[in-house]
């Protein structure tokens, strides 16, 4: 049998058109998540392990394409996109205090018809620390609506500096002047609460030159630092823990409309807290005179060697240990952060979370939404917050940090467990910033030394209960 | 098409469709547009009204084709000005009678209420007061320092055109740039003020530890970016000053300071003047330096920062839309008040 040129050429065709139809097509579209983010280690972990390891489950090609914004503006410049209306982003990273205002503001949406349509992300909620969860997803703060998924969970701890707490001199001469042993490893850290924290920074107040760990220091030397900057929340994170531990309390957004900020903002057990707080500074270095000790002043003097103890958040410690970046790596022990000693001998450890959750977009529309919860469940993903976990983040998920390994991947991660059992949130309604801006100039004027710890606080209490009692908040 | 049709030169040319009746595309451009406003979504409005206001000025311009060339030349330079400039300008006097927030898109007319509570809170007056505290040091250093500089830059020495090039440097620089050097420049442990001062008082200097150190701060941050611009413009009248008056005057053997008086000073006493409005101008808006320096701590909050917390940060548009007018027509005030006493004074002169 003889076959022409044409007719094999129809055959191939029809081979191939058969093949065609008989495998079912696989379109994989483009897809682009465009993603506002801080600019800090976590974010950019994150965008690290997304390049290299996810592949969409749609068999999309799915690209993640992140605008890092520095921390001091990002509010401002996310703030700025949502409000103008340009629609850039499908989702973001964003701090939990700001639920409230982009909530009512139409800008983030609700979940809860995406968790409830998807069994295996509810379970990865169910799992998680009930902490980190209401104060990232819920909105009003502790109720059913869920806004957020934590993307990294924070707390305050306290980076310590072994080379000179552990020195044989400085242990001495602690010992003799204070009658006690001048903490060193991480457990003995783990015990110490604010009366040691002070006596570490009033001990260690070394000018260039004075015998410091056995040698003489090369420059000014201070025992101790937190944040008490007045930039966006660079005190009140700090100072509320202290409210919480003496028992006082901030004004409660669970409680509305009877909660009230006068007489609870500014009672006598806030000013107490409050005091306490402002005691401490004087051990600090100079630059907390100037209302610009943030939590970048304090890492930075942390991390160029100018202190014994620093209280820092979590996502900075990546940092403090790579010695690229770093004149104290490897001379660094990590602790839970110092609370208040009460009169049964525990230490109220109540502290202020950090961390932020991601959150979707309301334009986004249904293709891009599944892609961006695909995103979240493989980020939630018990490899991949492991993966985290290693490589300098945190995971809410119990299954993950309750984990034997989780200890090992990185020195801060043993104080992680316990710390969440601490923490507590700010308030999330749209008036916060407000709220915020007015707190921070008035903890600003006391930071430096312009009124006492009472004026302060009458005078927060004061705008709070004016400006809620206009918003319709308090009644 | 007709290119030189008139459509007012009669009652049917108004609604004759031809490419130069603009007058026409006008009606139906504004018609369109509000009946889009009254029945169809914002976007479309939008779109509905840029696409009038290309018609519009299209047969405008076919209208004034080869009949009004002055009026076309500057045409784009006026569009621009209109669309970048005059639009925003009433947009924002419109925003400040409503209570809008950008993070709401609700709109309730309240005619001056904003401008009645502005003027009753002392918060306002406050970060006016900051505010022409600083504009009055910051201009009278750099208006001195400018001045002795030029005084300086006007003699021929060695590597002066070098120098120049120096001195002139920081005006080029970002505020952000400029901002960040001058923390780390004030910063008690790492700065190398405070570095210094210690070698002396064996004790960190902290400049930004009181609301006086802290205005000395910017003062000195502002007049170190902006004297060279006070130079630059006084420069440019003594090198204008003819030689043989001097010449003249050294026969004379007049006095330096007479010189100064007779000869020098009345040459650049107008660009002095023109600087000194500038800078003012400019020192009223005071922002970036403030902001990076010390966030508005130690009461150094000025009127511009109050605006962008209460624009950027707080979303209250509106109510920042009537405090820049009130502070824009603070310095229309002064500069008009300026103007005339500066007329006044050359005319007695």
């Amino acid at each position: 049998m003889t076959l022409s040129k044409r007719s094999l050429i129809s055959a191939a065709m029809a081979g191939c058109l058969g093949m065609s139809l008989a495998t079912p097509a696989v379109w994989a579209a483009d897809v682009t998540l465009n993603m506002a983010v801080p600019d800090w280690p976590p974010t950019r972990i994150m965008k690290k392990l997304f390049d290299e390891q996810y592949k969409a489950k749609s068999g999309n090609n799915v690209k993640l394409e992140v605008d890092f914004i520095p921390w001091p503006d990002y509010y401002t410049r996310l703030n700025a996109s949502l409000t103008s209306g340009e629609q850039k982003y499908n989702m973001a990273v964003s701090d939990s205090q700001w639920l409230g205002a982009f909530i009512e503001g139409g800008y983030y949406r609700k979940l809860n018809d995406l968790i409830d349509a998807d069994p295996e992300l509810k379970a990865t909620l169910d799992g998680m620390h009930q902490a980190p969860l209401q104060a990232y997803g819920t909105y009003p703060y502790k109720s059913d609506n869920i806004y957020g998924f934590p993307q990294m969970p924070d707390i305050l701890i306290t980076y310590a500096r072994t080379d000179v707490l552990c020195h044989a001199d400085e242990q001495a001469a602690f010992q003799a002047k204070y009658g006690t042993k001048l903490p060193c490893s991480p457990e003995e850290l783990d015990g110490m609460d604010w009366d040691m924290f002070g006596k570490i920074g009033e001990f260690f107040q070394r000018k260039k030159g004075d015998m410091l760990a056995g040698k003489a220091a090369d420059d000014d030397f201070y025992g101790i630092a937190y944040q008490a900057g007045k930039g966006y929340d660079f005190s009140s994170m700090q100072v509320n823990g202290f409210t919480w531990q003496h028992g006082a309390g901030i004004w409660d957004e669970t409680g509305i409309p009877n909660a009230q900020a006068e007489g609870v903002v500014n009672s006598p057990l806030a000013v107490k807290a409050l005091d306490h707080y402002l005691s401490l500074l004087k051990y600090m270095p100079p630059v907390v005179k100037t209302g610009s000790m943030d939590i970048f002043k304090t890492d930075e003097l942390f991390r160029e060697g100018k202190l014994a103890l620093n209280i820092e958040w979590i996502g900075f410690a990546e940092s403090a240990i790579n010695p690229e970046t770093s004149k104290v790596a490897g001379k660094i022990a990590f602790a839970a952060m110092p609370g208040l000693k009460k009169a049964d001998g525990k230490i109220d450890r109540t502290s202020n979370i950090g961390g932020q959750p991601f959150v979707i977009m309301t334009w986004t529309d249904d293709a891009k939404i599944k892609e961006a919860v695909d995103f979240v469940k493989w980020w939630l993903s018990s490899d991949i917050q492991h993966q985290f976990a290693a490589a300098g983040g945190q995971s809410a998920i119990k299954s993950v940090y309750n984990d034997p390994k989780y200890t090992t991947y990185r020195p801060w991660n043993r104080t992680w467990a316990a710390g969440l059992e601490w923490q507590q949130d700010v308030w999330h309604v749209p008036q916060f910033f407000e709220l915020l801006v007015q707190q921070q100039e008035q903890f600003d004027l006391a930071v430096t030394g312009k009124q006492d710890a009472k004026a302060t606080l009458d005078a927060i209490a004061k705008f709070q209960q004016q400006l809620l009692e206009d918003a319709g908040l308090i009644e | 098409m007709k290119t030189t049709d008139t459509p007012s030169s009669s009652g049917n040319a108004l609604f004759t469709p031809s490419w130069s009746n603009w007058l026409g595309a006008l009606i139906v451009g504004v018609v369109a547009t509000v009946i889009s406003a009254l029945v169809l979504p914002a976007i479309t409005t939008l779109w509905i009204a840029g696409a009038a206001s290309a018609l519009v000025a299209v047969t405008a311009v076919v209208n004034a084709w080869g009949r009004y060339i002055g009026g076309l030349l500057i045409a784009p330079a006026i569009a621009v000005l209109v669309v970048m400039n005059i639009f925003p300008l009433l947009w924002s006097l419109g925003l400040s009678f409503y209570n809008y927030r950008a993070d709401r898109q609700t709109l309730r007319f309240i005619g001056f209420r904003h401008y009645e509570r502005l003027i009753n809170d002392p918060v306002v007056w406050d970060r006016l007061t900051t505010t022409a505290t600083l504009v009055v040091l910051t201009v009278l250093v750099q208006m001195i320092f400018g001045f002795l500089l030029a005084l300086l830059f006007a003699k021929q020495f060695p590597l002066r055109r070098y120098l120049l090039i120096l001195v002139l440097t920081p005006m080029m620089l970002s505020y952000v740039a400029v901002g960040a050097f001058f923390r780390y420049y004030y910063d008690p442990t790492f700065g190398l003020v405070s570095q210094v001062a210690n070698l002396f008082t064996d004790e960190p200097y902290v400049l930004i530890s009181s609301t006086g150190g802290a205005i000395a701060a910017i003062v000195i941050a502002d007049a170190w970016m902006w004297a060279p611009f006070v130079m630059l413009l006084v420069l440019a009248g003594l090198v204008s000053v003819p030689k043989y008056l001097y010449e003249a005057a050294a026969v004379d053997r007049v006095p330096a300071w007479r010189r100064f008086q007779s000869i020098t000073f009345p040459y650049v006493k107008g660009l002095l003047m023109l600087a000194l409005l500038f800078r003012t101008i400019e020192a009223f808006k005071l922002f970036d330096i403030v902001f990076i320096l010390t966030d508005g701590g130690q009461s150094t909050e000025t009127i511009a920062l109050y605006v962008y917390r209460q624009a950027i940060q707080f979303n209250k548009t509106s109510y920042s839309a009537s405090l820049s007018y009130v502070l824009l027509f603070t310095v229309i005030v002064l500069t008009n008040l300026y103007l005339y006493l500066a007329n006044r004074r050359a005319k007695e002169g």
